[in-house]
């Protein structure tokens, strides 16, 4: 038995204005994974051949061990699958679809259901049509997490979300992974999500993976140092700089491996080291998401 | 673990569809009771609502059950449940046509109730009823067929109304192409000839070839959302 949840090797998809190009991730058992990526970049497409309703043009793909879409009927059983864009029936109660959920799923467990009516602040008997959006998206979130699966593939699912619902979300996810044998995978635009909760973190990018990494790895990796760079004086092209900004004599390196030894090298071409400071995820994403179009294009 | 998913949401379709279902069933029923108050005019009138009632039930039912699933985005819903493309295909296949099947078989058996115990119309007329009445169910499967292979709004559009205006053009053509439909119209009794009987066979023909299609296209999918 695989230690992996999650196994995509090489997995493409094409489409007429998008492709999805040899996407290699790996989630271990009972961890976090955040995916993040701008719009469009292919969050979406990955999480939708997971769950086999797309099938790869080429690649291989594994969740718990099931190859997908091939054996997906197995593997569903114990996936919850929640996407930003996706519906329950408009006409029908959430106390429908608790019990048509019930009815389909021996592992479904009532009393988690009800305690998470209450603290997500829903009633069974109102009808979905009358529901906001933060509570439809609470009540198919209620639906994934009282099944209580193995594995959890949720699709942007804070988008849209007010900061107390966003938190209440998030909080449950955390509860959630209390048990050590689940795994989650999650998408977001919103990077402190992300950090807020995830393990390890892949970004993505019109379509490619241009990074993935334990979390604490990343924030280590990247840092922000600002110069001052004298008349005359031309700044070296070093190793484990992802881009450098500069304007007059004023400039900014973005390291993506920071090692001590940098600022030195700095120092030794004839600029100041100002300051070396830690960047946000947000920052660290938008910086290499840049370097990552720079170099594709260069 | 409960295998029987595919029951499911076959039930679960009859529970979301049922007040179409009954809408149908309670047109047609009154339809027939203008039928029975007898003379030429509600002849005439029950027999088009009867028949409206059905392809009322032909055509929006589709479109409910198959292809408001992806409009309203509940098809993500569905396919995260432990099923394949093929079982939610032949899921909504049965269940779209069970639901179509009820109003269907009530009406013909409500007017054939009305022919053969009220006697507000000749005996005779049952062969040719029936065919008429077979129509609907033909229409049915080829928009349900379109609706759920293409998962499309405009293409099930397309289908519903290429079928909706066939429907006068082929009972035109059946009633004069054939002379020998109506020639027995009157009889006390209900008179089956050759004719009639190829013309039935003919129609059930297409209804197996197009749920057929449609089971073989739909287990060929390979992108569902």
């Amino acid at each position: 038995m695989s230690h992996m949840a999650i196994e995509l090797e090489g997995v493409c998809k094409s489409y007429r204005f998008f492709a999805l190009q040899n996407v290699t991730v790996k989630v271990p058992q009972g961890t976090i994974m955040g995916l993040i990526g701008p719009n469009g970049a292919g969050k979406s497409t990955t999480m939708r051949i997971l769950m086999g309703l797309l099938r790869q043009d080429r690649g291989e793909v594994r969740v718990l061990g099931r190859r997908m879409p091939e054996e997906q009927v197995i593997a569903k059983w114990d996936i919850g699958f929640a996407s930003e864009d996706m519906r329950l029936y408009d006409t029908a109660t959430l106390g429908w679809h608790m019990n048509f959920m019930k009815s389909i799923y021996d592992s479904w467990d009532a009393g988690y259901a009800q305690l998470l009516l209450q603290r997500f602040g829903l009633r069974a008997e109102q009808k979905i049509k009358g529901l906001s959006h933060g509570q439809r998206v609470k009540a198919a979130l209620l639906l994934v997490f009282a099944r209580r699966p193995k594995l959890l593939v949720l699709d942007e699912p804070t988008t849209g979300l007010d900061p107390v619902a966003r938190h209440e979300i998030l909080r449950e996810l955390s509860a959630v992974m209390a048990s050590e044998d689940r795994s989650v995978l999650f998408s977001s635009q919103n990077t402190q999500d992300v950090e807020q909760i995830s393990d390890s973190i892949t970004f993505i990018d019109r379509g490619r993976v241009i990074d993935s990494m334990d979390k604490e790895a990343y924030l280590d990796r990247w840092r922000r140092l600002r110069l001052e760079v004298p008349a005359g004086v031309a700044l070296p092209s070093l190793p484990g700089i992802a881009g450098v900004r500069q304007t007059g004599r004023l400039a900014v390196a973005i390291a993506n491996k920071f090692a001590p030894d940098l600022p030195r090298a700095y120092e030794s071409s004839g600029a100041h080291v100002r300051a070396v400071e830690n960047m946000t995820l947000e920052e660290i994403f938008v910086a290499n998401v840049e370097h990552n179009r720079e170099e594709v294009q260069a | 673990m409960k295998g029987r998913v595919t029951q499911r949401l076959i039930l679960k379709d009859w529970q979301l569809n049922r007040p179409m279902i009954a809408l149908s069933i309670l047109g047609g029923l009154l339809a027939l009771g203008v039928l029975l108050i007898g003379g030429q005019t509600p002849f005439v009138l029950g027999a088009a609502f009867f028949f409206v009632s059905m392809i009322f039930c032909a055509s929006l039912l589709p479109m409910s059950n198959i292809l408001n699933e992806r409009k309203k985005q509940t098809l993500a819903f569905m396919m995260s449940l432990p099923i394949s493309a093929a079982q939610y295909g032949t899921a909504k296949l049965v269940s779209t046509l069970g639901m179509f099947l009820i109003p269907w078989l009530t009406l013909i058996a409500a007017a054939l109730y009305v022919i053969l115990w009220r006697h507000v119309l000749p005996n005779g007329v049952i062969p040719t009823a029936l065919i008429l009445a077979v129509l609907p169910l033909l229409g049915f499967c080829l928009i349900t067929g379109t609706a759920l292979v293409s998962e499309s709004e405009r293409w099930g559009t397309a289908a519903m109304a290429v079928v909706n205006s066939s429907y006068w053009i082929a009972w035109y053509l059946l009633v004069s192409q054939f002379p020998s439909l109506t020639r027995t119209w009157t009889s006390p009794v209900a008179v089956w000839n050759a004719v009639e009987v190829e013309i039935l066979v003919t129609e059930f023909a297409v209804i197996v070839i197009a749920l057929g299609l449609t089971v073989v296209l739909q287990s060929r999918k390979r992108d569902f959302v």
